[in-house]
C-alpha cells in the first residue's frame, strides 16, 4: 500500500461523499426543511445524470444526443430538467399526506426508471450513454481525480451555504412553521401548496445536479445506478443518521455512512478467503444496524435540528 | 451518547487500521464480483473458478520469482456505485496488477472509465456482455473473455436466414441482456433482407403476456423470436403463446435453453422450437478445466465460470509475460493468446512458465474458447442451434 494510493482512494471517497452530499442536502430541503417525504430520490437523480450526459456525449446511432457542450452546460441543464419534472409531480402529488406522497413517489421514481431503461431513442434504453466528458479527464490519475474533487467540494461548499442561508431566512422558518403546524401557517395566511412546491424543486434540482457529477465522474451512466437501493434508501439512511433539518448533519451523514460502507470491505478482505466473500453482506448488515441503533437512541441524528427562538422550561419536562 | 458514537466510529477505524497493515510482497489480482446485487447467485461460483486459476498458479511454482498470486475479492454489487468503488480499493490500497471483473457490464463501464482507464490498469470482465464496452476509449486496457451481446444476434440472425426465415417477430426482456441481442438481431436480420414484423420489449415477471403477444402477432408473421430467459419469463411467454396459438415457431438465445421449458411444456409441444446458445466447444481445454474444477469442488456446468477461469489464467499469463510491469500487461495479454505459438491449456501452469522463461511464444486455449482477442479486446463466441429432442437438447447446426 504506497503513499499515492492511499491519496487516490481518499480523494476517491471524497468525490463520492461529495456526491452524496448533495442528494443528501437535497432531501434535508424536502424532507428536513419542509416535511415531504420524498422516496423517489433515484428518479430525480436519474434526470438529472441522463439529461447531463445526452448535453455533453458525443453523437451516437440511435439515440438522441451528440451536442457535445461543455460539462458545466450540461449540469446546469440537469438541474433544470430535474426542476421542470419536478413541478408537476409536485404539483399533483404534493396534495397528499406525507406517506401517501411517500408512494407516490416512489411509483414516480419507477416510472422515470422504466422509461430510462426502455426509451432507445432517448436514453440508449438498458446499454446507457458511455463516453460522457469528464471535467479534467485527461490529466493523469492522481491530478485528474484531484481536480474533479475541486468542482465537487465548490458544488457542495456552495449548496451547503445556499441552503444554510435560506433555513435561516424567514423561508426557512415559514417552511418550518408548515411542517410542523400546517393548519396554523395556513391560519397565517401562508400559501402551503405553493411554498411545498418551492422545496421540492429545489431539493430535486440538487438531487439532478448530483446526478450529473455522477455520470461526469464514471463517464458514463447506466439504469443499473438508479437501482433505489443506492440512489433513495442509501440517502435516507444518510440523511436521518446525520439529522434531518440540520444542513451540516445531512454532510456528516453521507461522510458517515460512505467511510463505513466502503472502509469495512477492507477490513473484512483481510479475513480467510472463505469467509471474505460472507463478510460482503455483513456490511449490508452494518448499514441497516447503524440506522437501528440510531433510531432507537438518537432518534433526532447526530447533529439535530437547531430550533432558534426561546424554549420554556415546562415544554422540555413535558415532552 | 455523543461519546458512545465517537467510541463506535473510533473503534471502527481502529480495527480497520490494525487490520490493513500491509502483506508481504505478493502479486495480486483483483477479483471484481457482484457478491451482492442482482448477480449475487451466480457471482460465488464465478468467484470459485476464477480463485482455481490463482490456486493452480501457486501450486505449479508460483509467479514470476516464485512468489505467491493472491486474488483479492471486492464486492462490485453489480452496479457502478459499487463496481468504481471496489475498482478504487483493489487499485490503489491493494494495488493489484490486473483486474478480473467487474461481473455487470454497468459496473465495467463505470469502473473502467474512472478507475482503471485512467490508473493504466488492465481489466478483463468474464460476464460484461454489453456492445458499449466495445467501443470504449480504453488505450488497449479492457479486455473480455465472454463474447458481445452483439455477437449471439447477429449470429442468430445469419443463421435463421439461411435457414429459410423470412418474417419474424421479435419479443426481449427489458434489460441490457434482452435489448443488446434483439437489437444485433434486428440491424443483423433487415440488412440480410428479412423482415421484422414485430419489435417490443417487455417487463419480466407479469402473470399474463397475451396482450404483448397479440400485439406481436398482428404483424403478420408466424415465428417468435424470445430473447428472454427459460426457467422465468420466457416459460410464461412461450406458455401463452402456444396455448393461443399465436405463433407457429418460436426461436430462442442462450437464455432460453432450460431444461424447465421441456419439464413444464413437454417435448411434444415444442418441435417448431429452436434456441441457440453458447457451446465450449468439445475441446480439450474444456475438459481438463471440467476436470479441475470438479476435483475443486466446483460445478463446471455453472455459467460463466469458465470464462471467468480464462480471465484469471489468462491476468497469471499476461503478469508473467510483462515480468510484473503494470504497464505492459495489456501488451502482454495480447502476446499470450493471439493464435500463434506454443499452446497452452488450462492447469498447464508450470509450462507455460518455463515457456516464457526461454522466450518462445504461446498461445492459451481457453475453457470457454481460443479467446483470441480482436482490435477491441473482444472474443468471439462459439454458438449452435439447438432443438428439442426427447427430453434433452440436441444440436442441430453450428453458428457462423
Amino acid at each position: 500500500m504506497e503513499l499515492i494510493g492511499l491519496l487516490n482512494y481518499a480523494l476517491f471517497m471524497a468525490i463520492f461523499i461529495g456526491i452524496y452530499a448533495l442528494l443528501s442536502l437535497g432531501l434535508n430541503i424536502q424532507w428536513g426543511g419542509a416535511g415531504l417525504f420524498n422516496a423517489g430520490i433515484a428518479g430525480f437523480f436519474a434526470v438529472g445524470a441522463y439529461t447531463s450526459a445526452i448535453l455533453t456525449s458525443p453523437a451516437a446511432d440511435g439515440r438522441l444526443g451528440g451536442y457535445e457542450m461543455p460539462f458545466y452546460v450540461g449540469w446546469a441543464g440537469a438541474m433544470l430538467a430535474a426542476a421542470l419534472i419536478a413541478w408537476p409531480i409536485g404539483k399533483i402529488c404534493l396534495r397528499f399526506r406525507s406517506d401517501y406522497l411517500a408512494i407516490a413517489t416512489i411509483g414516480i421514481a419507477e416510472i422515470i426508471r422504466l422509461v430510462i431503461k426502455s426509451e432507445e431513442a432517448l436514453t440508449n434504453s438498458a446499454r446507457g450513454i458511455s463516453s460522457i466528458e469528464r471535467p479534467f479527464g485527461d490529466l493523469p490519475y492522481v491530478s485528474s481525480q484531484a481536480a474533479f474533487l475541486g468542482i465537487v467540494l465548490f458544488l457542495v461548499i456552495a449548496a451547503y451555504f445556499l441552503v444554510q442561508r435560506q433555513f435561516n431566512a424567514p423561508w426557512g422558518r415559514m417552511m418550518r412553521a408548515i411542517r410542523d403546524n400546517e393548519l396554523a401557517a395556513r391560519a397565517m395566511g401562508k400559501n402551503i401548496e405553493y411554498r411545498r412546491l418551492e422545496a421540492f424543486i429545489f431539493g430535486s434540482a440538487l438531487m439532478g445536479l448530483s446526478g450529473a457529477v455522477f455520470a461526469a465522474f464514471n463517464r458514463s451512466i447506466t439504469p443499473e445506478a438508479i437501482d433505489p437501493m443506492v440512489a433513495t434508501f442509501l440517502v435516507w439512511i444518510m440523511l436521518i443518521l446525520g439529522g434531518s433539518g440540520n444542513n451540516k448533519g445531512a454532510i456528516l451523514g453521507a461522510v458517515i455512512v460512505w467511510v463505513i460502507w466502503s472502509v469495512s470491505e477492507i477490513a473484512t478482505d483481510q479475513l480467510p478467503h472463505e469467509y471474505a466473500v460472507k463478510a460482503k453482506y455483513v456490511r449490508l448488515f452494518l448499514i441497516g444496524l447503524m440506522l437501528q441503533l440510531v433510531l432507537r437512541f438518537r432518534p433526532e441524528g447526530l447533529l439535530p435540528e437547531r430550533t432558534t427562538g426561546v424554549t420554556r422550561p415546562e415544554d422540555e419536562k413535558s415532552q | 451518547m455523543k461519546t458512545k458514537f465517537i467510541a463506535l466510529a473510533g473503534g471502527l477505524l481502529a480495527a480497520t487500521a490494525l487490520a490493513s497493515v500491509p502483506a508481504k510482497a505478493d502479486v495480486k489480482i483483483g477479483l471484481l464480483g457482484g457478491v451482492s446485487g442482482a448477480i449475487s447467485a451466480m457471482a460465488p461460483s464465478m468467484l470459485e473458478a476464477s480463485n482455481l486459476a490463482i490456486k493452480q498458479v501457486n501450486e505449479q511454482g508460483g509467479i514470476l520469482d516464485g512468489e505467491t498470486l493472491e486474488g483479492v475479492i471486492g464486492d462490485s454489487a453489480c452496479n457502478p456505485q459499487g463496481g468504481t468503488d471496489a475498482a478504487t480499493k483493489a487499485v490503489n490500497i491493494e494495488g493489484v496488477s490486473v483486474l478480473v471483473g467487474p461481473h455487470c457490464s454497468g459496473a465495467v463501464l463505470a469502473a473502467s472509465g474512472s478507475v482503471s482507464i485512467p490508473a493504466g490498469i488492465t481489466m478483463i470482465t468474464p460476464s460484461g456482455t454489453s456492445p458499449e464496452i466495445t467501443g470504449l476509449e480504453d488505450n488497449d486496457t479492457v479486455f473480455r473473455t465472454v463474447s458481445s451481446d452483439d455477437y449471439q444476434g447477429r449470429a442468430l440472425a445469419r443463421t435463421l436466414k439461411d435457414a429459410g426465415y423470412e418474417k419474424v417477430a421479435v419479443a426481449y426482456v427489458n434489460n441490457d441482456y434482452g435489448s443488446g441481442l434483439a437489437n444485433a438481431f434486428k440491424a443483423e436480420f433487415e440488412t440480410l433482407g428479412g423482415e421484422i414484423a414485430g419489435f417490443a420489449a417487455h417487463e419480466a415477471d407479469k402473470a399474463s403476456y397475451r396482450s404483448n403477444l397479440a400485439e406481436l402477432a398482428d404483424g403478420g408473421a408466424d415465428t417468435l423470436v424470445l430473447f428472454d430467459y427459460g426457467d422465468g419469463t420466457g416459460l410464461t411467454i412461450l406458455r401463452q403463446a402456444l396455448e393461443n396459438g399465436f405463433f407457429e415457431k418460436f426461436v430462442g438465445a442462450d437464455g432460453m435453453k432450460s431444461e424447465a421449458l421441456i419439464e413444464e411444456l413437454g417435448p411434444e409441444n415444442l418441435t417448431n422450437f429452436v434456441t441457440s446458445a453458447p457451446v465450449g466447444e468439445k475441446s480439450d481445454a474444456l475438459d481438463a478445466f471440467n476436470k479441475a474444477f470438479q476435483a475443486d469442488g466446483g460445478d463446471p456446468d455453472a455459467i460463466f465460470v469458465t470464462t471467468s477461469y480464462d480471465a484469471a489464467f489468462l491476468a497469471a499469463l499476461a503478469i508473467e509475460k510483462a515480468g510484473g510491469d503494470k504497464a505492459g500487461i495489456a501488451a502482454a495479454l495480447r502476446e499470450v493468446s493471439n493464435g500463434e505459438g506454443e499452446t497452452i491449456l488450462p492447469g498447464e501452469w508450470a509450462k507455460a512458465k518455463k515457456l516464457i522463461a526461454a522466450g518462445t511464444a504461446i498461445d492459451y486455449k481457453g475453457a470457454a474458447g481460443d479467446q483470441n482477442f480482436d482490435a477491441a479486446g473482444d472474443v468471439p463466441g462459439i454458438y449452435a442451434l439447438f432443438k428439442v429432442n426427447g427430453d434433452q437438447f440436441e444440436t442441430m447446426t453450428e453458428m457462423k
